[in-house]
C-alpha cells in the first residue's frame, strides 16, 4: 500500500527534521484545527470515530489489509498478534462506550459543545463546560500501539489539534491509523500530525515542546522527569510511567476443567502484544490447597502457550531479545537442576518463544516478556502482596480468577493495597475505553471546567 | 582434591609452556577427559548436566558438553575444590552486582591460570617491558581476575609496583594517579622507548577526559601500545569503541594498529585478544562458539549470537561456560558485540531482576 505524504513519518528515511520544519508544522495543526475541529461537535466526532473503528474491524479494510501484511516486519509481531491486538482495540471504539466515557467523565455527553446540567447540579442552578486544551502533544513509548492509539483519539474527542512523537521504530500503526482517519475526513486528519524519531533531540522536541498546551508522556521515570523539566510552567504534563502487572489464582477454581479455562486466560493475557504492555502479567500467583497444584497449572499453561504458538506465532526477536530469554532460561534451568522441588521450567523447543518458570515462593519477578511468564506459588493473597512489595508502586492491573464469593473481598484487598484496575484474568490487556489509566480520570485531566452559577 | 585434576592440570600447563600444538582432535580427547573428571568431581555440574541428561557416557564430542551460565557462579560454588583448599577468589566486577560471580582458586589453579595468561600474552606485547597498569595494584584487589593478570605480567617482567597508577578510594571505585601518570608519559615522550599502557576501558575513558581538560596530549614513541579491556560497569561514560580509539590515538600517539582489545572474565582462565580487526582469538587450549539464542545451536559465519567458550585451563571449576556477551561468528574467532541485557526487560526500568 503506497500512503500517500500527508505525515512528517510519510518522508523517506534520509529526510532530515529540523526544529523549523516542527514549529511549522505545529503551526499548520494550529490553524487547522481552528478552521476545521474547533468547531465540531461531539456527536459527529463520535461518528467520524466510531465509523473509523468499524472499518477497522473488517477483513477487507485497506489499512488493516496493510497492517497484518507489513505489520510483521515494520513490529515484529506476528500477523495472528496483530490482528488480535487491532480487533480487541477497535471494537472498544463503539458510539455506546463514548457515550458511557463522556458521561463517566464528565456527567453529560454533551459538555463540551454547551453548558450542561445533570440534575445534582440543576438543582443548585448550576451549569458547567468544558475547555479542552487547544493542541496536545503525544511523546510515545512504542513497545504496543494502544496506548498511541488511544491518546490520538481522545485528543480527536476533544478537539485538539495533535503532534504525535513516536519512538524510533514504532510509528507504523500511528501512522496508518492516521491516515485512516484521513481518509475518512481528511479535515479531521489536517488536525493531526505523526513523526517519529529517537527520544533525547532538545532542537526538535523543544520546538515542539514551545508550542504544546499540554504533553502527554509514558516511559521511563527518568524520560518523564526530563520532559517535565523542561516543560514551561503553564504546559499541563500528564507522565504515565512503567507498570508492572500481575494475577492471582484462588485455590477454590483450581480444580479440572476450570484450571484449564483459567489456564487459557492466563495465555490470552500472555500472548496479547507479545506481553509487552504495561497490562501484562510479569507473574501469576497461584493459590496452595487446590485441587490443582500451582506446579500443575504451570504444565497446563505451558500446554496452551505451545497450542497458541501453533495458532498465534510470537514472531521473531532481534538476537538481544532472544538472549535475555536464553540467559534466563539457563539461570533458572541450573536452580531446577538443583531444587526440582522449588524450581520448575517449561520451554518451548528450538526456540524461545515461550516459557513458563514455576516457582515455590512468593517474590516477584520482572520477566523478560516476549511471552515469559511466571508461576509462583503461594498461601494466599496476602502471601502475594508481600512477595509484590517491591512494587507495590508500580503496579497497574491485577488478573483475577476467584470465586463470586469472594471476588468483593479480594478486590477490596487489592484496591487497599494499591492495585488501580482489577479485571478477570484473560482481559488483562484489553481495558475497556472508559479506563482510567493509573487511576486516574480518563479524560478529566486533560481538560479544564467554566462553571456557571446562573 | 582429585589427584587426575591435579595431573591434568599439570599436563596443561606443560602443554601450554612448550606451545605445544592442540589440534581439534587432540582438543577434542582433552575436553571430554576434562569433562569426565569434572563431572564425577564437582557436584554442582554433575547435577547440572544430569538434569540436561549429558553425562561421560553420552557425550561424544566437545561441543556436546553442558555449558554453565556465568550468572550460576553467583548463586553455587561450581569447583572441585574444598572449602579448605580455596586459596584466592575472583570475583565479577561491577559496582551495580548485588551478588558477584565467585570463581575459586587453590596453588595449583593459580599456575594454571598464570601460565595460560602469560603464553597468550606474549605474542600480543612482545615488547621490552615499559609498562604502566590503569588500575590498582593486586594486594588492594585481591579479587581481581584482571588485575591479578597484571600482576603476573609485571612479575614475569620484573618491574616495581608503581607500574600500578591506580587506587582504590573510600567508596570502592577505581581512580587514576594522574599526576604521577603524566610525569611517566612525559619521560617516556622524552626516552623515546616505548610504553605498554593497559588498563580497563573506564580508566581510559578517566584519563582522556583528564587529558582533554587539561589541554594535554602525547605523541607516545614508535611501537608502543594500549590494551584496553572490559566493559564500563557504570564507571564512567560509555563510548562506542571505535571512538575510544581514535581519542587514544588523537590524545595519546598511539596508532590504530597498535590498539589490543583483551576480552576476559573471573569465570575464565584464558582471555582473547583483538587487533585492529576487532575479531578476539583466543589461545589453543581455548575454543569458542557463538551460539544461537533461539535454536541453541551454532549459528553459521558472519551471524549474532551468544559467546560460549570452552577453555581447558578452568580446570578446578568447570571449561564449558555460557558467557551473557554476544559477539558474531568471523572464522575462528568472534566480533564481541556486547553484554545481553538480561537484568531490564524492554520498556521496563523498575527494578534489577
Amino acid at each position: 500500500m503506497n500512503l500517500p505524504n500527508y505525515f512528517l513519518a510519510d518522508l523517506p528515511p534520509e529526510a532530515v527534521l529540523s526544529a523549523g520544519i516542527i514549529s511549522e508544522a505545529c503551526q499548520t495543526l494550529k490553524r487547522n484545527r481552528e478552521k476545521y475541529l474547533a468547531a465540531r461537535s461531539t456527536e459527529s466526532l463520535i461518528k467520524t470515530l466510531s465509523g473509523v473503528a468499524e472499518n477497522w474491524i473488517e477483513p477487507d479494510y485497506s489499512f488493516r489489509k496493510c497492517a497484518l501484511e507489513s505489520g510483521p516486519a515494520q513490529t515484529g509481531f506476528s500477523r495472528e498478534t496483530l490482528a488480535r491486538g487491532l480487533d480487541n482495540f477497535f471494537g472498544q471504539l463503539t458510539r455506546e462506550n463514548f457515550h458511557a466515557l463522556l458521561i463517566q467523565e464528565f456527567g453529560d455527553a454533551k459538555r463540551l459543545d454547551a453548558f450542561c446540567s445533570p440534575p445534582v447540579e440543576q438543582k443548585q442552578n448550576r451549569s458547567a463546560i468544558l475547555n479542552a486544551p487547544e493542541f496536545q502533544v503525544h511523546i510515545c513509548a512504542g513497545n504496543i500501539p494502544n496506548p498511541t492509539l488511544t491518546s490520538i483519539v481522545f485528543g480527536l474527542l476533544l478537539r485538539s489539534a495533535q503532534f504525535v512523537k513516536c519512538a524510533s521504530g514504532s510509528s507504523f500503526l500511528p501512522r496508518l491509523f492516521a491516515h485512516s482517519i484521513y481518509e475518512a475526513d481528511p479535515k479531521l486528519g489536517a488536525c493531526l500530525e505523526i513523526a517519529e524519531w529517537r527520544g533525547g533531540n532538545p532542537a526538535l522536541e523543544n520546538a515542539l515542546f514551545d508550542e504544546a498546551d499540554c504533553v502527554t508522556a509514558t516511559g521511563s521515570d527518568e524520560t518523564l522527569a526530563a520532559i517535565r523539566a523542561r516543560l514551561p510552567l503553564k504546559t499541563n504534563f500528564l507522565g504515565y510511567g512503567h507498570r508492572v502487572s500481575f494475577g492471582f489464582v484462588a485455590k477454590e477454581e483450581l480444580y479440572g476443567s476450570s484450571a484449564k479455562k483459567i489456564a487459557a486466560r492466563v495465555a490470552d493475557d500472555v500472548v496479547a502484544w507479545n506481553q509487552l504492555g504495561c497490562l501484562s502479567p510479569h507473574v501469576i500467583y497461584v493459590q496452595l490447597g487446590g485441587e490443582i497444584f500451582p506446579e500443575h497449572f504451570a504444565q497446563l499453561l505451558a500446554d496452551e502457550l505451545e497450542k497458541r504458538e501453533a495458532r498465534e506465532p510470537r514472531g521473531e526477536l532481534p538476537a538481544e531479545h532472544a538472549a535475555a530469554i536464553a540467559l534466563r532460561r539457563g539461570i533458572y534451568e541450573v536452580r531446577a537442576a538443583h531444587a526440582p522441588e522449588m524450581t520448575r521450567h517449561f520451554f518451548s523447543t528450538d526456540s524461545t518463544a515461550w516459557t513458563v518458570i514455576f516457582e515455590a515462593h512468593a517474590r516477584f519477578q520482572v520477566s523478560c516478556l516476549n511471552r515469559f511468564i511466571y508461576i509462583n506459588a503461594v498461601t494466599d493473597l496476602t502471601a502475594a502482596l508481600q512477595g509484590a512489595d517491591e512494587i507495590r508502586e508500580k503496579v497497574s492491573t491485577v488478573g483475577i480468577a476467584v470465586s463470586e464469593e469472594k471476588k468483593q473481598e479480594i478486590a477490596t484487598q487489592l484496591a487497599r493495597w494499591g492495585a488501580t484496575r482489577i479485571c478477570p484474568l484473560g482481559q488483562m490487556q484489553n481495558p475497556p475505553l472508559t479506563w482510567r489509566h493509573d487511576g486516574r480520570p480518563a479524560l478529566g485531566d486533560l481538560i479544564s471546567w467554566t462553571d456557571f452559577e446562573s | 582434591m582429585n589427584q587426575e585434576l591435579s595431573k591434568f592440570a599439570a599436563r596443561l600447563r606443560e602443554m601450554i609452556f612448550l606451545s605445544e600444538t592442540i589440534g581439534d582432535q587432540k582438543f577434542n580427547s582433552l575436553a571430554l577427559e576434562l569433562f569426565a573428571l569434572q563431572f564425577e568431581n564437582n557436584s554442582v555440574y554433575k547435577k547440572i548436566c544430569e538434569a540436561r541428561k549429558l553425562t561421560p557416557q553420552i557425550v561424544e564430542h566437545w561441543t556436546q558438553i553442558p555449558p554453565v551460565p556465568t550468572s550460576a557462579f553467583k548463586e553455587f560454588e561450581l569447583t572441585s575444590l574444598a572449602p579448605n583448599e580455596r586459596t584466592t577468589t575472583f570475583h565479577s566486577s561491577g559496582t551495580t552486582e548485588q551478588k558477584p560471580s565467585r570463581h575459586f582458586h587453590n596453588a595449583e589453579s593459580l599456575a594454571l591460570y598464570e601460565a595460560s595468561l602469560w603464553n597468550w600474552f606474549q605474542p600480543h606485547f612482545a615488547g621490552d617491558g615499559n609498562l604502566i597498569f590503569l588500575t590498582p595494584p593486586a594486594r588492594q584487589a585481591p579479587n581481581s581476575s584482571l588485575i591479578h593478570m597484571f600482576e603476573t605480567i609485571r612479575q614475569k617482567v620484573g618491574l616495581a609496583e608503581t607500574v600500578f597508577e591506580g587506587t582504590i578510594s573510600a567508596d570502592g571505585s577505581w581512580t587514576l594517579n594522574f599526576f604521577e601518570i603524566i610525569g611517566k608519559l612525559k619521560s617516556v615522550c622524552a626516552s623515546a622507548k616505548p610504553l605498554t599502557l593497559m588498563g580497563t576501558a573506564f580508566s581510559f575513558v578517566h584519563l582522556l577526559d583528564f587529558l582533554a581538560e587539561n589541554n594535554l596530549q602525547f605523541e607516545l614513541p614508535e611501537n608502543s601500545r594500549v590494551m584496553e579491556t572490559g566493559g564500563y560497569k557504570n564507571r564512567s561514560r560509555t563510548m562506542p569503541k571505535t571512538e575510544l580509539h581514535s581519542l587514544i590515538e588523537k590524545f595519546l600517539g598511539v596508532p590504530r594498529e597498535n590498539i589490543f582489545c583483551e576480552y576476559g572474565m573471573s569465570e575464565l582462565s584464558s582471555q582473547a585478544y583483538a587487533g585492529a580487526d576487532g575479531i578476539f582469538q583466543f589461545p589453543p587450549w581455548t575454543r569458542v562458539q557463538i551460539i544461537s539464542p533461539e535454536t541453541g545451536r551454532e549459528v553459521r559465519e558472519d551471524e549474532i549470537g551468544l559467546i560460549r567458550i570452552f577453555d581447558l585451563a578452568n580446570v578446578f571449576s568447570v571449561a564449558a561456560i555460557q558467557t551473557e556477551d554476544l559477539g558474531i561468528r568471523r572464522g575462528t574467532g568472534f566480533e564481541l558485540v556486547g553484554r545481553a541485557q538480561l537484568a531490564e526487560p524492554r520498556g521496563c526500568s523498575l527494578m534489577t531482576a
